[in-house]
């Protein structure tokens, strides 16, 4: 089977490998690094990382959809993670959500068609002090309200 | 200004003082950074151990466990490694103090590490940060770096013979890796479910080595105790058996949300929301509290003369958990509020346990359908009943933690849960 | 010996022994959905929770404020285990009832229905009312190759098959994807199982969600007979239980025995029981006749069968999937009958002696794919390498799995035992004999331990015992016994 992943991947794997007693534990930081390279993890990958860890693909698959900040589908090219949890709701956040699915006619967890954005609803951010709030890839934005959102949005090439 | 705000109480968040980034070089100049550290490597592990048990210095991520006892549990001799691994997974909604401390002062938490590393014997830990805080994670790989370079980290630990390597570990979105074993999983290339215990981290924890799990705030709370001592630290606070300063996230309807740091035990829920957080927004009334991440029970306005710390909120049925303080005003609905809650609770167990993973989805149906105006009679003591049935039932804390809004908001609600029932529509809209 | 209190009475343990088997042995059920005694504990399903105490110093008993999962809590010496609480008692019918909100009830047309874990504790534990009145969780089903059907809507997630795949059969195929109340157990998209040892994967799911395709509506399971039986697959002797209804077998479980195969079989083992009715067995006597091989009267194969025996160049072949009776029964036939005749044992390519055997994977299989072949060497019974110049006739005597020699040279052959049509096409006659699902018997493994099998099912067709060929053959002209 030919390589997915890149060189690159597998650099900074080479890095992190000295820091644990053993491979399976580099599975975590292998999803991330790799989700950084391609936005999302389709199945060669994740069998290509389940070789590398030395690990059944299913394996891969189960821990990878087990956390919900691995993409295991396409997403967007802007991927906006509302916080809509308690802090945040009580501040707003339905709001914003209606106000982005009307926007782009889309429910969440859906991408837009231009595939330049996917919306979704996110638990907890841990920015509650500044609710509310969301991401944007890897990115946190607070204090949020429409017009905030759309300011945002409108700076997202 | 409040009085418990007048004292001196900014260790932890000496950054406050100004409001600019913190390098390595204000972290050694203003707050005597690493000080601690050369310190703690002159004395022999056991007497770091009794100097954090003297501090009182109890877990600040919830579960409230004494520091230093936890330590001490670690086996002098081991097979295997041991490690020190810090929860920085910061999950529990309504809590966000953690973040600060790796933002503003990493080296404190690094600092702490390395001293808990030489107590226990360790020469490997881990941060395992919640996967969404990129920048944290980065912020610290920068000066986990920065610690290396100047000798604080790596071989021969500022010439005493210690070695301690660390490394930032990211989790990837789940609150569960919150509970020590599950994070100990994750860590090991797993999904994040918690274990069976015993055995405990203590015995076999991160790759079966002796482990200690400590959150960020309870280690960055380590060189002060070492550098002022343990019974300093232990009379900062202000009610028994608590030690210490506390990070307290306050969110929601109050005028000014944020993490304030306070000494333990130093007020009511009334003066932190009314005096310290500028009161409600709008100067609306006072509906309901969730004193300690959403998992606490929640407490009416006629509850909120307690002291705000572990004991005297245990004492009313609550918890105070991660201190993270939520204020919710008069024209919120509970119902929709506790629907959201228990859907976060659903939507983050992990599907192991039977109680858990059915039980909290079928409370959170429930909820909904209340919500909506299809609710029934029946449904408040079914809800009550299914929460007993998942109430300790669980193989870990999160079956609680979803339990104990329900029951506690069913029982302090009633009426409102009522009128959704009989009007079968909210109230509030 | 340590002692512990078990719902008031004096229980013996031994330190070590997990609770619930320590109070199976006292009599008490302590019901479990998770627990396994093969695989590792995992303290999921809550259905075995207990009430715990141990007496402090005082000599009072401390009960402890919560539950107490009874698969995961070390018996203590002076332990008090309460199993029929109020306390307890409600925290089984609450798990029966959680686990049943998503369960369907389609216990009429399941095939784990009446040796269902799920249905056994609903029914002695469980409710009769449900209170769940929400839509059910429910999930399209991939498929999981050709040894297990799943359905995953009556999963109730107690990871034993995932727990199997990984510790026992040492693949990571079977596993849990998303997480809480999405957790589906699957192979990834559907792949087929990698294992050869697949079919545990049904006998320990404690619900109808991994059953086996080929037994899949095909028969009820209180209909089945058992018989306690041992794998005729290879020399390792598992231990099982062969199923019949109306003298068909429909299927092989493992039967435990922590000495040889613990709690499994392997896949080929299990499904050898269809070749006891596979539709090209020779199951009346034949002769060769003008259009080949063709039914015939008893007395007829046994008149060639004797022509062969008598004819001073007779070889012998015995298949070493023979039982030790019939081993020696033959041994003393054959030394009354053609003391000349050279006697050999065949059974596995490859596998020409004891010495030649050996484990064929990590698990249970072994490298000879007859039953008995330490036990016909323990007879004396020396191994067959090519038929001795001039042996023009052979009497070849198989049961089963003993993989026929090259015959091609030898002018007669005549075969006395278990064949296919395809096999017997040039022999001169077949006397039909039993398979060992059909006969009682002994087979001694590799290593040497002598374990009996029971009949399952009557002789199919118009087979014969051994004893009763060899006493045809012996007497059959002699006027002294009849066909």
């Amino acid at each position: 089977m030919s390589k997915v992943l890149s060189q690159k991947f597998y650099d900074e794997m080479k890095k992190l490998e000295p820091r644990y007693p053993n491979k399976v534990a580099l599975l975590l930081p292998a999803l991330h690094q790799a989700q950084e390279e391609s936005g999302w993890l389709p199945p060669e990958v994740l069998e290509e990382i389940g070789a590398y860890v030395g690990i059944h693909p299913a394996q891969v698959r189960e821990v990878a959809s087990f956390y919900t900040m691995y993409n295991l589908k396409p997403v967007g090219k802007y991927h906006l993670k509302v916080c809509t949890n308690v802090a945040c709701c009580l501040r707003g956040s339905d709001e914003i959500v209606e106000h982005l699915e009307k926007k782009w006619d889309i429910a969440c967890g859906e991408t837009t068609s231009d595939r330049k954005f996917t919306l979704m609803e996110e638990e907890c951010l841990g920015a509650c002090g500044t609710a509310p709030a969301m991401m944007v890839n890897d990115d946190y934005y607070e204090n949020l309200d429409i017009p905030a959102i759309e300011k945002i949005i409108a700076g997202l090439a | 200004m409040h009085p418990a705000l007048q004292a001196e109480t900014l260790y932890i968040q000496h950054f406050r003082k100004k409001d600019e980034a913190r390098p390595l070089s204000y972290y050694l100049e203003q707050m005597q950074g690493y000080t601690a550290l050369g310190k703690a490597l002159k004395m022999a592990p056991d007497a770091v151990i009794d100097e954090v048990k003297k501090s009182n210095l109890r877990g600040r991520g919830g579960a409230g466990f004494p520091t230093g006892m936890k330590w001490g549990f670690i086996p002098k001799q081991s097979p295997k490694p041991k490690y020190v691994v810090c929860n920085a997974d910061e999950s529990e909604p309504g809590t966000f103090k953690d973040r600060d401390i790796m933002r503003y002062t990493p080296h404190l938490l690094i600092e702490g590490m390395i001293i808990a590393g030489h107590a226990i014997g360790s020469k490997i830990g881990y941060i395992y940060i919640r996967g969404e805080y990129t920048r944290e994670a980065k912020l610290l790989d920068q000066a986990i770096a920065e610690a290396y370079s100047k000798g604080y980290l790596g071989k021969n630990i500022l010439g005493s013979g210690h070695d301690f390597d660390l490394t930032v570990h990211r989790g990837a979105g789940a609150y569960i890796c919150g509970e020590e074993t599950a994070l100990l999983n994750s860590l090991e290339g797993k999904r994040g479910e918690p274990r069976v215990k015993p055995p405990f981290p203590a015995q076999a924890g991160a790759f079966s080595g002796p482990t200690v799990v400590n959150n960020v705030e309870t280690l960055a709370n380590v060189p002060f105790i070492v550098n002022r001592g343990g019974e300093w630290f232990s009379s900062l606070g202000k009610v028994e058996r608590s030690g210490g300063t506390r990070l307290i996230s306050v969110s929601g309807h109050v005028k000014k949300p944020g993490v304030y740091e306070l000494p333990a035990g130093a007020v009511t829920i009334r003066e932190l929301i009314y005096d310290i957080c500028g009161g409600i927004t709008d100067d609306k009334k006072l509906k309901a509290v969730i004193p300690g991440g959403s998992s606490a029970p929640v407490l009416t306005p006629d509850e909120i003369d307690v002291v705000y710390d572990i004991e005297p909120l245990m004492k009313i049925g609550t918890m105070m958990g991660s201190a993270a303080l939520m204020v919710v005003s008069e024209d919120y609905c509970a119902v929709k509020l506790i629907k959201r809650i228990t859907k976060f609770y659903a939507h983050e167990s992990c599907g192991q346990c039977t109680p858990c993973r059915e039980g909290c989805k079928w409370m959170e149906d429930i909820l909904h359908r209340i919500e909506d105006g299809h609710g029934r009679e029946q449904d408040l003591a079914l809800l009550l009943d299914i929460a007993d049935n998942i109430n300790g039932k669980t193989l870990c804390a999160l079956g609680d933690a979803a339990a104990g809004p329900v029951s506690s908001f069913v029982r302090k609600f009633k009426g409102e849960f009522e009128a959704h029932i009989r009007g079968k529509k909210c109230p509030n809209v | 010996m340590s002692k512990c209190v078990i719902d008031g009475r004096e229980v013996n343990f031994t330190p070590g022994q997990n609770m619930i088997e320590v109070a199976k042995q006292a009599g008490v059920e302590i019901p479990f959905f998770c627990y396994h005694p093969g695989l590792t504990i995992v303290a999921q399903c809550r259905m075995c929770a207990v009430e715990v105490g141990m007496p402090g110093k005082d000599g009072n008993v401390q009960m402890m404020p919560k539950l107490q999962t009874a698969c995961s809590t070390a018996v203590a010496e002076g332990m008090v285990i309460k199993t029929k609480t109020e306390k307890v008692l409600k925290n089984q019918k609450s798990v029966m009832e959680f686990l049943l909100i998503n369960h369907p009830l389609d216990c009429p047309i399941c095939d784990k229905s009446g040796e269902c874990d799920l249905q056994d504790n609903s029914y002695k534990h469980g409710d009769a009312y449900m209170r769940y009145t929400e839509e059910r969780r429910t999930y399209v089903d991939l498929d999981m190759g050709p040894v297990i059907k799943k359905n995953m809507n009556r999963c109730i997630h107690c990871t034993r098959c995932i727990r199997f795949g990984a510790e026992v059969a040492g693949v990571r195929e079977m596993v849990a994807i998303q997480r809480g109340n999405n957790t589906e157990i699957t192979t990834i998209d559907g792949r087929a199982l990698e294992t050869d040892y697949a079919g545990n994967y049904a006998d320990i799911c404690p619900t109808g969600s991994l059953t086996l395709k080929g037994f899949r509506f095909r028969k009820r399971a209180w209909f089945l007979k058992k018989a306690e039986s041992v794998c005729e697959g290879c020399s390792k002797g598992c231990n099982i239980e062969l199923q019949q209804d109306a003298n068909v077998v429909y299927r092989t479980l493992p039967r435990t025995n922590l000495e040889v195969n613990k709690h499994w079989i392997c896949d080929e083992g299990r499904f050898h029981f269809e070749t006891i009715h596979d539709a090209d067995r020779v199951l009346s006597p034949a002769v060769q006749g003008a259009t080949g091989l063709d039914m015939a009267a008893w007395t007829d194969a046994v008149a060639k069968a004797q022509g062969a025996l008598k004819s001073g160049k007779v070889t012998v072949l015995v298949g070493s999937d023979l039982s030790q009776e019939e081993a020696q029964d033959l041994k003393a036939f054959l030394a009354k009958q053609a003391p000349q005749a050279p006697v050999f044992h065949f059974g596995t390519p490859g596998v020409k002696t004891a010495s030649d055997d050996a484990a064929a994977d990590a698990l249970l299989k072994r490298k000879s794919k007859t039953a008995n072949l330490h036990g016909l060497e323990k007879l004396g019974y020396k191994p067959f390498d090519s038929l001795p110049a001039g042996a023009e006739q052979v009497l070849v005597f198989r049961a089963g799995r003993a993989v026929l020699p090259d015959l091609s040279k030898a002018k007669t052959v005549v075969g006395v035992g278990v064949f296919l049509k395809q096999e017997a096409q040039a022999f001169q006659a077949v006397l039909p004999g039993l398979t060992w699902a059909e006969k009682s018997g002994t087979f001694v493994n590799h290593d040497g331990r002598e374990q009996k099998f029971q009949r399952s099912i009557l002789p199919q067709g118009q087979s014969k015992a051994l004893s009763e060929s060899l006493m045809l053959l012996a007497n059959q002209g002699t006027g002294t016994g009849a066909a």
